[in-house]
């Protein structure tokens, strides 16, 4: 009953303070509004820009059939946004103007001039090659009438002159532009398909793609579990932890301390507090996933579990600083120097694989990682050994905490 | 006599080389308003909180209602008996009045109607107001009623007027003396004189962790308190000298009022019989001593508003 009268004051408390629900419930919904915003492809899908300088004309002055037709190639993979830089401008200066005080990502991809002539150059050097190298392992089977007919055939096509020119584009990127790499592939690739088309070979090792799981998730999707693990997490260390300093600094708790309720008491109803406030959290991301970019997660009874161990783990965290720490402000301080490499480094934002080896093992030893992990499990997996591993750490590591932070709660002076 | 709700044996309260509580003795009675009055740092919270329950006490022993607060068992007791306003009383900031009342009160098995309590202290129009919202008075008496809802016997009131200004002050004393009416015990602990010797039926004057006197106000006074004395406002040095010649306790100062210091009835009457005598047409007063010339004679100091010894 105690339990139940601290849960609703605390609870009360907290949804009518302003700042507490900005960050426990808006912040959060913020960044999914965002993350959605960018990823979902609502209101347009995002491009590259790439701006082109075509400097291979032919005698009329216009751009070539083979440069137009590789700019069109480019065009067609929908992934740039491509912009024409004029044949006598400076490319650098001109795009450089472009972009304007606010700058941007410089990418310049300049076709030069004899583009066509050295493609077609080389290609029928290519082609020449092949053939004799065809000529030459054929060669000991071969009559003597149909060597002299491959040699002449050889000869005549020789006089095309066919020089080994290699055709060359140049790529301008800016190296502090994150997306350089992704720009320079696509733009490889697209060449190799049409060095793949000109010489008349095809793709032989095909590529027949499918999902590891059942069902495709799109980012948003694993962005709504990511997010609501990341603010469970930040609501128990960063918030629980400085309401319970600021609890203990103006004397609340020594004011309750002299009641007959107990220590245990005061963390469980902090705890289901928290625990209320998290469940909120998450049905709200559901909720706005579902409405605005069309992420339908159903919460199971897993799911909620998982909430419940991580509102547990997180709060006995929280509890714990609040125990340890004397003022507000330090509370909220070492709550953020905890929360947010916790949240960085556990795979909530960024996939662990792009961390180097040691930063690998750290995120191994957050309590987040398994959390965050179970979490996008129990919602979207719903692979038994995903959610079961990472529950059965979350309990452990729920169990230790809380008796961690049930330690350090002084609910005596000194 | 009534029984003792509180007794206190050569309690010691020890923080590494500092003796916070250097083995003091005493017991409150039922039904009174006993006072600890001393500076800051004396001593008296660290006393009040061992007796609360919520600090642990080095030496000696402490009981209340004959239950020993070192027990646990006895612990769950007192605390069901004991109401409190601990120094620098707060709350939940964004519950009402009453919410934040309804959370003390639900911590105990029965509570008093909580409405009751609000209008007990005059807080009616306060009851739905949050709690961040009040002054500071009307915070402290949020406290009060704090105490006060799981109907204790024994109230502990831990430096309730400090910081708040004369009105809000003399509203709390106000509700003091109200408690004491509904036959309450108040343990009281302050730094103001006035508070001790206006609302206290015993004081217990702490220093340096010790018990330096005890006694009712009028006890303490009497034993300590030194002479009265008589006060001829705005005299001159002649009237001054012509006195000294006759009462050697006489003395002036800068404010030219004369100050003779007498012993008894007899000796008033000699010295207003003299003044007679000498035609003297000033304006006389009979000055009788206070709690803070007895604290003045027993530390050699004064508290300050702040709470500090003035030595």
């Amino acid at each position: 009953m105690k339990v139940i009268t601290i849960f609703k004051a605390v609870t009360k408390n907290w949804i009518r303070s302003r700042s507490g629900l900005f960050f426990s419930i808006l912040f959060p919904v913020l960044l999914l509004l965002v993350f959605g915003a960018i990823f979902s492809g609502i209101g347009g899908t995002s491009q590259y820009s790439l701006y082109v300088q075509n400097l291979d004309r032919d005698a009329s002055g216009q751009p070539t059939e083979l440069s137009t037709a590789f700019i069109q190639a480019l065009n067609g993979t929908g992934t740039f946004a491509m912009s024409t830089v004029p044949q006598d401008a400076n490319a650098t200066d001109y795009v450089r103007d472009q972009l304007g005080p606010l700058g941007g990502n410089m990418r310049i991809l300049i076709i030069s001039e004899g583009f066509q002539e050295d493609l077609v150059n080389g290609t029928l050097k290519v082609r020449i090659g092949i053939i004799y190298d065809m000529y030459q392992q054929f060669e000991p089977y071969m009559s003597d009438e149909q060597k002299t007919a491959f040699q002449q055939g050889l000869a005549q096509m020789q006089q095309y002159n066919a020089t080994d020119a290699k055709v060359s584009l140049t790529i301008m990127l800016d190296p502090a532009d994150q997306s350089a790499m992704m720009v320079k592939s696509i733009i490889t690739s697209v060449a190799n398909a049409f060095n793949y088309q000109m010489i008349g070979a095809e793709n032989v090792i095909q590529f027949n793609e499918t999902s590891v799981t059942t069902k495709q998730f799109s980012t948003v999707e694993l962005y709504v579990p990511s997010i609501t693990a990341a603010f469970i997490m930040t609501n128990g260390v960063i918030g629980l932890a400085a309401t319970a300093t600021e609890f203990k600094r103006r004397g609340i708790i020594k004011r309750l301390s002299i009641t007959p309720l107990t220590k245990i008491d005061w963390i469980l109803g902090n705890v289901l507090s928290q625990a209320l406030l998290n469940l909120m959290l998450t049905a709200i991301m559901i909720a706005i996933g579902w409405v605005l970019f069309n992420v339908r997660i159903i919460p199971d009874a897993i799911t909620i579990a998982m909430i419940l161990l991580g509102s547990i783990m997180f709060s006995g965290i929280g509890m714990a600083l609040s125990g340890f720490i004397k003022d507000v402000e330090a509370a909220s301080a070492v709550g953020n120097a905890i929360a947010f490499p916790m949240m960085f480094l556990s795979g909530t934002y960024f996939p662990i694989e792009m961390m180097p080896e040691y930063l690998r093992t750290v995120s191994n030893a957050l309590p987040l990682t398994y959390f965050s992990q179970g979490l996008k499990s129990a919602m979207l997996y719903k692979d038994a050994g995903g959610i079961y591993f990472n529950m059965a750490i979350v309990a452990v590591l729920a169990v230790a905490f809380i008796i961690v932070g049930a330690l350090v709660t002084r609910w005596k002076e000194k | 006599m009534s029984k003792a709700v509180v007794e206190v044996n050569s309690l010691v309260k020890q923080y590494g080389q500092l003796r916070a509580v250097d083995g003091i003795s005493f017991e409150v009675y039922e039904g009174e308003v006993f006072a600890f009055l001393g500076p800051n740092g004396a001593g008296k919270t660290t006393t009040v909180e061992i007796l609360e329950c919520i600090r642990p006490l080095t030496s000696g022993t402490a009981r209340i209602f004959g239950y020993d607060v070192t027990r646990g068992e006895d612990v769950k007791e007192i605390k069901r008996r004991i109401g409190a306003l601990p120094q620098e009383f707060s709350a939940l900031d964004k519950l009402t009045v009453k919410e934040n009342m309804d959370l003390i009160g639900d911590m105990y098995q029965k509570h008093l109607d909580v409405i009751e309590i609000i209008k007990l202290l005059d807080l009616e129009d306060k009851t739905n107001e949050k709690f961040e919202n009040l002054s500071g008075g009307l915070k402290q008496r949020v406290g009060v009623a704090a105490a006060l809802v799981s109907d204790p016997q024994l109230v502990f009131l831990d430096e309730p007027t400090t910081g708040l200004d004369p009105k809000a002050r003399r509203e709390v004393w106000a509700v003091i003396e109200n408690l004491k009416k509904l036959g309450k015990t108040v343990f009281l602990t302050t730094h103001y004189m006035e508070e001790a010797q206006v609302l206290a039926d015993r004081v217990a004057i702490i220093n340096k962790g010790k018990i330096a006197a005890i006694g009712s106000p009028q006890e303490l006074v009497s034993q300590h308190g030194g002479l009265k004395v008589l006060v001829i406002r705005k005299g001159d040095k002649k009237l001054a000298n012509l006195l000294q010649r006759k009462y050697d306790q006489t003395t002036m100062n800068s404010s030219g009022d004369i100050h003779v210091k007498i012993d008894d009835v007899d000796e008033f009457w000699r010295v207003m019989a003299t003044l007679t005598d000498m035609k003297v047409d000033k304006e006389i007063e009979i000055q009788t001593p206070t709690i803070e010339d007895v604290f003045l004679k027993i530390t050699g100091g004064r508290i300050t508003e702040e709470g500090e010894l003035k030595q």
